[in-house]
C-alpha cells in the first residue's frame, strides 16, 4: 500500500489469558479509504479493530505487545489521553445502540461531553452529523422525539451521526448492517463511500460481496493472522494467498 | 451452499468441454471431408451446427445464472470469465469447420490441385492448437499452451504460402481460379482457428493465474 497510511500496526500480537488472539500482524491502513477486514469467526478481526481505540483496555487480561500508530503517534504511550484517542478514532457497532433520549440528545452527547456548551453550536453540530450520515431529511421534524422509535437501519445511521458528531479521523464499524435489512444495509454502504471522502473507514465484516462492494482495501485475517491485505480489486480477483483464495471462494469457513 | 455451486461449476466445465470437443471435430471432419472430397461427410458437419449454436446459448445462460445466485470471486470467477471466452471461440472453430465442409460441394468434381498444397498440414497443426488450448482448460495444466504463440508464427507462415502458391495456380490457368479462392478461403479458415486457440489459452492463464498475457 504507497498511499499515505492514518494507522498501521507493527508485530502486534494480543492475547487473552492464554489465547493468542492477534499473531504479529502488522497493517498499514490508508487515509481517505475504506478498508474491509475479513475473515472467519474468530479469526480476530473484531479484536484488531478494537485495538485501533483501545476497547480492548476493559476487558480484564489482555496483554497486548507491538505498536500501534495513529498519525505516527503510539496509542500506547503513556501520554495518551483514551478519552481523546475514542474521540479520533469513532466506533459503530453491529446492533444499533442509541441512548434512551431523544434523536437529538443523542447526537449532542459526544460534543457536550467534550465541552461544546452553546446551544447554537450544538444545533449546528446535530444537523450537519444528521446530515453527514444522510438521515436529517428523515427525522429533521422530529429531532426532539425518542431515537428508539426509529427503525433498525435508521438507528445505525444516527449511531454513524453520533460518531461524528465528535469530528474522528477514523471510523471503526464491526458488521455495522448485519442486523439490518438490504435496504437499510444499502444506504449504510452508500453512506460509508460518501464517508471516505472526510474520514478514513475501517469496517468489519463476514459479509464477503459488502466487502468487495465498499471497500478499497481488503485485508484477509486466519486464526489470527493478517493473511493478505491488499486492494480489493486484487484481493477478489486474484488473491495472491492460496488461504485467501479458498476462504473467499468458499471452500472453508 | 459453496459446495452445491462448486458442484455446478464442475459440470459447467464439464459441458463446456463437449462443446468444445464438438467444435474441434467440427473442424477436422469439415477437413476430412474436404481432403477426401466426401460429400456426405461435409453434410453432417453442416448439420451440427444447431446443436453447437444452442449449446452456446445454454452454456452462457448457465453462466450468468451461476454468477446471479452466488456471486462468484477470485477462481470461481475467474473460471466462469474463461468460460464465457471458451464458448465463442469453440463456436467459431466449429463454425469455419462448416464453411470448409461447404467448400466441399465447389471442390469434389475434380482432382484436388497440387494435392491441396500445405493444407492438409496447416489444419494438422492448427487443430493440434486447439486441442492443447482445450486440454489446458480442462486439466489446468498451463504447459501445454506455453509454445503456442511460435506455433502461431508457424501457421501465419503457411497461410501466406498457401495465398502465394494459390496466385501462381491462378495466373497458370484461369480456371483455377475458383478453386484456388476456396484453398486461400480454408487457409484463411485455419489461421482463424489457430487464433481462437490463442484466445482461450490467453483465458485459461487468466482463469490459473489471473494474470493477463497476450498470445499471438
Amino acid at each position: 500500500m504507497s498511499e499515505n497510511s492514518i494507522i498501521s500496526t507493527t508485530n502486534l500480537n494480543l492475547w487473552y489469558n492464554e489465547k493468542h488472539a492477534l499473531q504479529s500482524v502488522s497493517i498499514r491502513v490508508p487515509k481517505n479509504r475504506v478498508t474491509a477486514l475479513i475473515g472467519p469467526s474468530g479469526c480476530g478481526k473484531s479484536t484488531l479493530l478494537r485495538c485501533f481505540n483501545r476497547l480492548n483496555d476493559l476487558i480484564d487480561n489482555v496483554k497486548i505487545t507491538g505498536e500501534i500508530k495513529l498519525d505516527d503517534e503510539n496509542i500506547h504511550a503513556p501520554a495518551t489521553d483514551v478519552v481523546t484517542l475514542r474521540k479520533k478514532v469513532g466506533m459503530v457497532f453491529q446492533k444499533p445502540n442509541p441512548f434512551p433520549k431523544t434523536i437529538y440528545e443523542n447526537v449532542a452527547y459526544g460534543p457536550r461531553v467534550h465541552g461544546v456548551r452553546d446551544k447554537a453550536e450544538l444545533d449546528k453540530i446535530v444537523e450537519q452529523s444528521l446530515r453527514h450520515a444522510a438521515i436529517w431529511d428523515e427525522v429533521k421534524e422530529r429531532i426532539h422525539d425518542s431515537a428508539l422509535g426509529l427503525s433498525g437501519g435508521q438507528q445505525q445511521r444516527l449511531c454513524i451521526a453520533r460518531t461524528l458528531a465528535v469530528e474522528p479521523e477514523v471510523i471503526l464499524m464491526d458488521e455495522p448492517c448485519s442486523a439490518l435489512d438490504p435496504i437499510a444495509t444499502a444506504k449504510i454502504e452508500n453512506l460509508i463511500e460518501r464517508l471516505k471522502e472526510d474520514y478514513t473507514v475501517i469496517i468489519v465484516t463476514h459479509n464477503m460481496q459488502q466487502a468487495a462492494r465498499v471497500s478499497d482495501y481488503t485485508g484477509f485475517m486466519y486464526l489470527g493472522k493478517l493473511i493478505e491485505c491488499g486492494k480489493t480489486r486484487q484481493i477478489f480477483e486474484h488473491p495472491k494467498e492460496e488461504l485467501t483464495e479458498n476462504y473467499i471462494t468458499g471452500r472453508f469457513g | 451452499m459453496a459446495e452445491k455451486f462448486h458442484t455446478e461449476l464442475k459440470k459447467l466445465k464439464a459441458d463446456t468441454l463437449k462443446m468444445a470437443q464438438l467444435g474441434r471435430f467440427m473442424l477436422r471432419t469439415g477437413v476430412d471431408a474436404l481432403i477426401r472430397q466426401d460429400k456426405e461427410l461435409a453434410a453432417s458437419v453442416d448439420a451440427r451446427k444447431v446443436e453447437i449454436h444452442d449449446m452456446e446459448v445454454r452454456i452462457e445462460e448457465q453462466c450468468y445464472q451461476l454468477v446471479a445466485l452466488n456471486q462468484p470471486m477470485a477462481k470461481d470467477m475467474r473460471i466462469i470469465a474463461c468460460t464465457l471466452k471458451v464458448i465463442t471461440a469453440s463456436l467459431r472453430i466449429g463454425r469455419y469447420g462448416k464453411s470448409i465442409a461447404n467448400t466441399v460441394a465447389d471442390l469434389s468434381t475434380k482432382p484436388h490441385i497440387a494435392n491441396l498444397m500445405s493444407i492438409p498440414h496447416m489444419a494438422d497443426l492448427a487443430i493440434d492448437m486447439v486441442d492443447d488450448a482445450i486440454a489446458a482448460y480442462e486439466s489446468d495444466n498451463l504447459r501445454l499452451i506455453e509454445d503456442l504463440s511460435s506455433r502461431d508464427d508457424t501457421i501465419d507462415a503457411l497461410r501466406h504460402s498457401i495465398f502465394r502458391e494459390g496466385i501462381t495456380y491462378m495466373m497458370e490457368d484461369p480456371k483455377n481460379i475458383s478453386r484456388c479462392t476456396h484453398y486461400i478461403m480454408v487457409a484463411r479458415y485455419l489461421e482463424r482457428c489457430a487464433d481462437h486457440a490463442c484466445k482461450i489459452a490467453e483465458n485459461v492463464q487468466y482463469m490459473e493465474t489471473g494474470e493477463r498475457v497476450e498470445i499471438h
